[in-house]
This record gives C-alpha cells, sequence and structure tokens, in this order.
C-alpha cells in the first residue's frame, strides 16, 4: 500500500479513493478527487489555480524548500530489513512530523506579521481624520482642553461588576 | 460488438472491429479477450484485411476498478492479437499496459510491454 500524491492538488491519496490516467506516453496521472480531474480535463495549469499546493509554493503562501520535505522523497533503493532500523524510523516518522507542522505554522505566521503593523498604521490614520464622527470640531474650537487623545498612551479603564450583587442572587 | 479498436503491436493489423465478447454479457473490458475482424492492415503482414482474429483488450477509455478501489483509465481502445492460446502473434507491443493482465495469465503481452501501468 502506497499513499500517492494529486497530480492536481497534491493532496494524498488514500487507499480506495480517486482515478488514475494513463496516456499513451506513459506518463501516469493520478487524482484524489473528481475535482481535480475535472481541472485536468478542462486543460487547467495547476500552477494558474489558486487552491492548489503547486500555486501556493510558487507564489511562496506556503513552505516549500526546506530539509523536513527531504525525507518523504521516493527511495529507490530497497533496504535490507533491520529491526532496530525500523523501530527507529517510526519514532523519527513522529518527531519528524511534529517539526513540520511546527515549521509550517511558523512559516505563516511570519507571512501574517506583515499585516498586523499595516493595520495599526491604518487605524492610526482614520483616528486622526475620522475624529469628527465623535466629537464635532466645533467642540474643539470652543473648548481648547479637549484634546485628539494619543492613541499609543490611551489606556481604557475596565470597571469590575459589583459582586455584592451577585452574592444577593444566589 | 462493432467497436472499433486500435491495434497496438506488429502483427500487421492496423484497425479491428469487435464481434464478440468472449466473456461477460455487458461486453468486454480491460484485460478481456474478444474476436475481432481485421478492418485495415499494413500490406505485408502477419494478417490480412478480413480475418477473424482473437484479441485481448489492454487499453480502454472505460475505468476499470482495481481491487485496492481505485480506479484505472487510458487515453484510448487498444488491442493486442492473439492466438486462441493467449499468446500474441506479434513481437512487439506499443504503449502502456495494464496489470490487469496477470490475473488473466497473459504474461508474454506483458514481457513484451514498454510500460506497465
Amino acid at each position: 500500500m502506497r499513499l500517492e500524491k494529486c497530480w492536481f492538488c497534491s493532496s494524498t491519496i488514500y487507499p480506495g479513493h480517486g482515478i488514475q490516467f494513463v496516456r499513451n506516453d506513459c506518463t501516469v496521472f493520478k487524482f484524489c478527487r473528481s475535482k481535480c480531474h475535472k481541472n485536468f480535463k478542462m486543460k487547467r495549469n495547476p500552477r494558474k489555480v489558486r487552491w492548489t499546493k503547486k500555486y501556493r509554493e510558487l507564489h511562496n503562501k506556503d513552505l516549500a524548500r526546506d530539509t523536513v520535505f527531504e525525507f518523504e522523497r521516493k527511495r529507490q533503493r530497497p533496504e535490507r530489513y533491520d529491526r532496530n532500523l525500523v523501530e527507529n524510523t517510526l519514532k523519527a516518522m513522529k518527531k519528524i512530523d511534529d517539526i513540520r507542522v511546527s515549521r509550517r505554522e511558523r512559516f505563516w505566521l511570519n507571512r501574517m506579521k506583515v499585516k498586523k503593523i499595516k493595520e495599526r498604521k491604518e487605524d492610526l490614520k482614520e483616528l486622526e481624520q475620522g475624529i469628527d464622527l465623535v466629537k464635532a470640531p466645533l467642540a474643539f474650537q470652543e473648548d481648547s482642553t479637549l484634546t485628539i487623545p494619543n492613541a499609543k498612551k490611551m489606556k481604557v479603564v475596565i470597571t469590575k461588576p459589583d459582586e455584592e450583587s451577585h452574592q444577593m442572587e444566589e | 460488438m462493432r467497436t472499433n479498436l486500435k491495434v497496438v503491436d506488429n502483427s500487421g493489423a492496423k484497425r479491428v472491429m469487435c464481434i464478440q465478447a468472449l466473456k461477460g454479457k455487458k461486453g468486454a473490458r480491460l484485460g478481456d479477450t474478444i474476436i475481432a475482424s481485421v478492418k485495415e492492415a499494413q500490406p505485408r503482414g502477419k494478417v490480412k484485411k478480413g480475418e477473424v482474429v482473437y484479441c485481448v483488450v489492454v487499453r480502454a477509455a472505460m475505468p476499470r476498478g482495481r481491487c485496492d478501489g481505485s480506479e484505472i483509465k487510458f487515453d484510448d481502445n487498444a488491442v493486442v492479437l492473439v492466438n486462441k492460446q493467449g499468446e500474441p502473434i506479434g513481437t512487439r507491443v506499443f504503449g502502456p499496459v495494464p496489470h490487469e493482465l496477470r490475473k488473466k495469465k497473459l504474461v508474454k503481452i506483458l514481457t513484451l510491454a514498454e510500460h506497465i501501468a
């Protein structure tokens, strides 16, 4: 039993799923589901279809080149059976899985960091420009003590709910 | 019946028309043997036009289920000419061939094939 990769979307094909198409030039295409198969029949290029893994890796949305993926490469030479080797391999597989997941997450977080900084900048700008919605411009002119609060130093005071009233309810 | 099939060996025939599927009520599928009539042949070949021959279906555009649950299908419908014992008449087979033939004991065709799908 071997877990294959879908030619179109690069997801794993578990046994009992999917269609295999063999072209006359002996190239074999494996598909995980009819969605990928139909896209292939439409002659779509997976590198241009946004939801496929090939697109994501090409456009740096997902971790593409890392040593963790070297472990998954297909080996042509069969290994002589050694019980210790098998045991160590099984242990290593679990560990590598965890490492791979954590590296992927970190890559995603790094990618999303840029958004946070940008959002904060935009919010500050909106506060400056749109303060009219909160306080009328005339109010600032009349009362000079009112100032636009400095967003960086603004603090919100949280009032704790009355504990006595809760006791009464019991 | 009446299906036009491509011949992918060097027995001399080019196109063949199915007359009878030997097994199966609904018709022959990938890996089955059929009786066919040669419709088009090369001028100097082992078979001539109009001859009735036995063939084995090696490629079918209709998907065939495998015992592991997946399905396999090919680009066209192709056939290899065979004698009554199941041995190929030609000496070469072109294109991919399914390994369903192993179960049908048509091992000779598998050895001649260039790629087993």
